[in-house]
């Protein structure tokens, strides 16, 4: 069993680090005060490859598979939550539902211009009453002749207002409900009918946009149908389970960030004659944040070992972001605490992370929903299928 | 045994509930957005008597006792935890300690401008070396004449840039002492603003003291009483603090429980799903265990009894419980707690300060544990 | 065009403390990276390759096994070829020896038309391998270039010169070292980053291919000890920052440091 990185892995992750400390960090707060998406630092990972990096070279990708995506999330969540949630909905959730489940075609004329950061993607799922109920959708989409009429509203979409191709989720047959009345769709946010309705205003990840996105009889080709039709439900769900243990791997960037920040400070900082490194008091919380991150990165690769290899991976996934989500929690809380009143203060970087971090708990399927999943796997073996 | 509150407390209460949900609440929003400090609400406060609590009928104030005063701070937090943070520094660490330390001229010089919205009090201990280690403050007072120069830096004193009276511990020939500072006194200089994570109406500014003239007969007690003095006050300050736990966690749960009655998912209010329900109920029984702490010591403090361990008890408690309830309630809102039309978000970065402010839930632990040692004979060092 | 780059693979600085007060470095994290001379240089060179046509650049590295790490991160840089010159035998190299061993390996190629290097190491900094290497080829050098460009068998550089710069034409074959903050190096793309390990081949060339013997592998310098440098007396300014700064601008104006 040999737990290295193969080689081409490592080299990866330094310049990802490189890439990030140098063109990332110096933003992060500016975006988090501005209010916007860093375009810039999206265009410069597009021409290093990077906002392709799970997906084939032969669609334009980078051939990193689950393990190299799971690399660039960390790098990213360790600088930066924002640019990593701007980058990780477009790879890991909209390009991944192409890669999964589209035509040869749809690979071709959606798939390689995304991965290669020539186009931007979102994942239109949320509505206003379908959150965790996630068959609640009401958006329709009605066959006319060799389109589909798309009619209906998605909210809290990430890239929503940037992006130039949005997988869309809408009801095709509301008589089958979940399974069946479901259908995905690749639509162009160029199309006559598509409009943004608001920006959020949100407590983190403010350098990425949360944005209501509306379908105003909108038509898509019927080509653009993805996966099976009336199987939608199947096919976002399986982008979701992926795209959580890159989550995951954000999480856990962020977590060590905390780590190392309060190493530096609890050496640097001075009370009652000593560092504060020498207190009883902080080295429990250090201990602790240690332990929940190995924890958690064993957790995350082995994961995304699972997903390259094609093994079952829905429960490791869901534990992925749930574990990951709540390690970031606790880390990022107890650095806020070690740092004292400077935790507290926007002129560092500590109560960033801690706004940022707390929108993990939640996206992506919230960490109840996590649980759901999670217990509904361990008695699915026995048969018996349990209510949400 | 009787836990019923007097005719006095509930008429109290009420009135403070009152003008807090009507002024103060609707406000909320926009005090954290512009990150503004109410003033004008403020001096609506003043005819409530919110800024004369403590201060004893006889020289025209409330008179609350320290439990009312709790409902008070309690109620303000519920409708703005930046509001209750301004007040509850103005009265537990300037009024009080003048009533209880200062001579008869200088409760005559100043008691009737705090009570009556002209001065607003602060309090300026922590320095950039000295933060839990208050005791190593470096800002010295050299006596000159008639007068004390004071000279070093402050940070984090709340209402600083507000403030018309800094309370100001400095060393002195004789040891730790407390100052009365006026804000206009030559040398004195309010400098920068903190940019905060959250009690973002609270202004928190650096003090800069440059040689700052302050005449003795505004010394505080006599030289070397400075740091008990701030110790005193900070006690009630930090029974204060578990007030503003209460009342924002009270808030949260109120959110929460109007929020999973309106949202439907999978055809019900999530009120129905039991994790929600369990999540309501862990806050609420939270929340009555941060009511009896805080009525237990604002009991003790009343009957005249030491209540300085029960107030470090009350703050360590109270400040964890208001970060998991808080945190739980905007859990409940899922996508929509993040968002800053609703208040949750708010109630969350303001309730995390509790754990820092008024000495760390660290500096908490230390202090309980040493109380408890002290009483076997055995002295503790943090 | 044949260009070569030395390539040197370093301790990361940033995984080592030093601790004057201890008068010991520790290192806290042994990672190795290219020397950032060795980075300009590939930058120097994959640009001057972009601008002409038909131009190959190939990555030398003298040392350590693990050297081969420095080469595949050259090959994703850009690079178009990378040779390690790796020997036990090599273990006690100063920089003669090293100069040595580039030049023969340089030769076995069949030379070079440019050899661009940085102009100094950023762990040592003793800036010697290239104008070393131009003696031992007998190429012409050009050192510390701040910008460069090849035209009919000729090196155009820009070097510093006075308080100005100077324009400088050398014949090649030549030896040029780059100015570090001419060159900021590029990141590699992902997909050759993928490549750098499944897809090339890094040949390993040994004292024996280098067709080198123990005399000429003798180091001149022998390594007998270090020691921190003496402390320096230096004037504290304490207080508030305001104030501080005030003393600090009098000092610097005193001292003529600034006007």
């Amino acid at each position: 069993m040999d737990f290295t990185f193969p080689k081409e892995y490592q080299l990866f992750r330094r310049m990802v680090r490189e890439f990030v400390e140098n063109e990332v960090r110096p933003l992060a707060k500016v975006i988090d005060r501005e209010h916007r998406v860093p375009h810039e630092t999206v265009k410069k990972a597009a021409k290093l490859g990077l906002m392709g990096v799970p997906f084939p070279q032969k669609y334009g990708g980078m051939g990193g598979g689950e393990i190299g995506y799971c690399i660039l999330a960390e790098e990213l969540g360790r600088v930066c939550s924002s640019t990593a949630t701007v980058i990780g909905a477009h790879i890991g959730i909209a390009a991944m539902a192409i890669h999964l489940d589209g035509t040869e075609e749809q690979k071709q004329k959606y798939l390689v211009p995304l991965a290669q950061g020539k186009a931007i993607g979102a994942f239109g799922l949320t509505e206003a009453q379908a959150g965790s109920d996630a068959a609640a959708i009401k958006t329709t989409a009605v066959r006319d002749g060799d389109q589909f009429v798309l009619n209906g509203a998605k909210v809290f979409i990430t890239n929503g207002d940037i992006a130039d191709t949005i997988i869309v989720m809408a009801v095709t047959d509301p008589t089958l409900g979940a399974y069946g009345g479901i259908t995905a769709f690749i639509a162009e946010t160029d199309s006559p009918g598509f409009s943004i309705g608001s920006l959020e205003n949100k407590m983190g990840i403010r350098g990425s946009s949360t944005a209501e996105c509306v379908f105003q009889d909108v038509r898509v080709p019927k080509e653009n149908v993805l996966g099976q039709f009336g199987a939608g439900f199947l096919t976002f769900m399986k982008s979701l389970d992926i795209g959580r243990a890159s989550l995951g791997a954000a999480c856990l960037g962020g977590a060590q960030a905390a780590l190392e920040s309060s190493i530096n400070w609890a050496r640097a900082r001075e009370q009652f004659g000593a560092p504060i490194a020498t207190k009883q008091s902080v080295h429990f919380m250090l201990s602790e944040m240690f332990v929940d991150i190995e924890a958690l990165r064993s957790l995350v690769y082995r994961t995304a070992w699972l997903i390259d290899t094609h093994q079952p991976h829905v429960m490791e996934a869901a534990a992925c972001k749930l574990f990951g989500s709540e390690t970031a929690h606790r880390c990022i809380n107890k650095a806020l605490q070690i740092h004292g009143a400077l935790g507290y203060s926007r002129d560092y970087s500590i109560e960033l992370g801690w706004r940022d971090q707390r929108i993990s708990e939640i996206y992506e399927g919230t960490n109840e929903i996590q649980r759901v999943v999670i217990a509904a796997n361990l008695f699915r073996p026995y048969g018996l299928r349990i209510p949400t | 045994m009787d836990f019923r509150l007097s005719e006095d407390q509930l008429m109290f209460r009420k009135m403070f509930a009152d003008f807090c949900t009507k002024e103060i609440r609707p406000q909320g929003e926009h005090i954290d957005q512009a990150e503004e400090a109410p003033v004008d609400l403020l001096q609506k406060a003043v005819d409530q008597g919110f800024w004369a609590a403590l201060v004893p009928e006889a020289m025209e104030g409330c008179g609350l006792d320290v439990y009312t005063y709790m409902l008070m701070l309690e109620e303000l937090a519920r409708a703005d935890m930046s509001t209750a943070l301004i007040l509850s520094v103005h009265n537990s660490l300037m009024v009080k300690p003048l009533i209880d330390h200062g001579t008869d001229d200088q409760k005559e010089r100043y008691l009737a401008a705090l009570s009556f919205g002209e001065m607003l009090g602060a309090f300026a201990l922590t320095e950039p070396a000295a933060g839990s280690d208050a005791a190593a403050l470096a800002t010295t007072a050299n006596r000159d004449g008639d007068d004390y120069l004071l000279k070093g830096t402050k940070l984090w004193v709340s209402n600083g840039e507000l403030a018309g009276l800094f309370l100001v511990v400095a060393k002195a020939a004789g040891g730790i002492t407390a100052f009365l500072v006026e804000k206009d006194t030559p040398g004195l200089k309010v400098g920068y603003r903190e940019k905060t994570l959250g009690l973002r109406g609270v202004p928190c500014n650096t003090l800069y003291l440059d040689n700052a003239r302050v005449p003795a007969a505004n010394r505080l007690g006599e030289e070397g009483q400075g740091f008990k003095i701030a110790q005193h006050a900070l006690d009630l300050s930090r029974l204060g603090m578990g007030a503003l736990a209460l009342g924002g966690c009270e808030r949260a749960l109120e959110e929460a429980i109007r929020f999973s009655m309106e949202h439907i998912q999978f055809n019900v209010p999530i009120a129905q799903k039991q994790i929600i329900q369990n999540y309501i109920a862990n806050a609420k029984t939270e929340v009555e265990a941060i009511r009896c702490l805080v009525t237990y010591t604002a009991w003790l403090a009343d009957s005249g009894q030491d209540f300085s361990h029960h107030a470090s008890i009350t703050k360590l408690f109270s400040a964890r419980a208001a970060h998991e309830v808080t945190d739980k309630m905007l859990q409940v809102h899922g996508g929509y707690g993040y968002m800053k039309e609703y208040a949750i978000e708010r109630y969350y970065r303001d309730c995390r300060a509790l754990e820092i402010i008024e000495g760390t839930s660290q500096i908490q632990q230390f202090l309980i544990a040493r109380d408890l040692y002290k009483a076997e004979g055995l002295e503790i060092r943090p | 065009m044949k260009i070569i780059v030395p390539v040197k693979q370093i301790l990361d600085p940033k995984g080592i403390t030093v601790r004057r007060d201890k008068e010991r470095i520790f290192i806290n994290r042994e990672e190795y990276i290219v020397d950032l001379g060795s980075k300009a240089a590939i930058e120097a060179a994959l640009r001057l390759k972009e601008s002409v046509a038909d131009a190959e650049v190939i990555a030398l590295s003298m040392g350590k096994p693990q050297a081969d790490d420095a080469l595949r991160e050259a090959l994703a840089i850009g690079c178009d070829a990378a040779y390690l010159l790796s020997d036990k035998a090599f273990k006690e190299a100063d920089i003669t020896v090293t100069v040595h061993i580039l030049a023969a390996a340089i030769k076995k190629l069949g030379g070079a038309d440019l050899i661009v290097a940085g102009r100094e190491s950023s762990d040592t900094g003793a800036g010697q391998i290239g104008p070393r290497l131009a003696e031992a080829l007998d190429y012409a050098q050009v050192t510390d270039v701040y910008a460069l460009a090849v035209a009919d068998g000729m090196l155009q550089a820009t070097r510093p010169w006075a308080h100005s710069y100077a324009a400088v034409k050398a014949p090649l074959p030549a030896v040029v070292t780059v100015a570090l903050e001419a060159f900021p190096p590029r990141y590699a793309h992902g997909a050759r980053i993928m490549s750098a390990y499944r897809d090339w081949n890094v040949p390993v060339w040994t004292c024996a291919d280098l067709g080198l013997d123990e005399a000429a592998l003798a180091p001149l310098l022998s390594f007998r000890g270090e020691s921190f440098p003496p402390p320096i007396e230096a004037e504290k300014f304490r207080g508030d920052p305001a104030s501080v700064a005030q003393e600090v601008v009098m000092a610097l104006r005193l001292q003529k440091v600034i006007g």
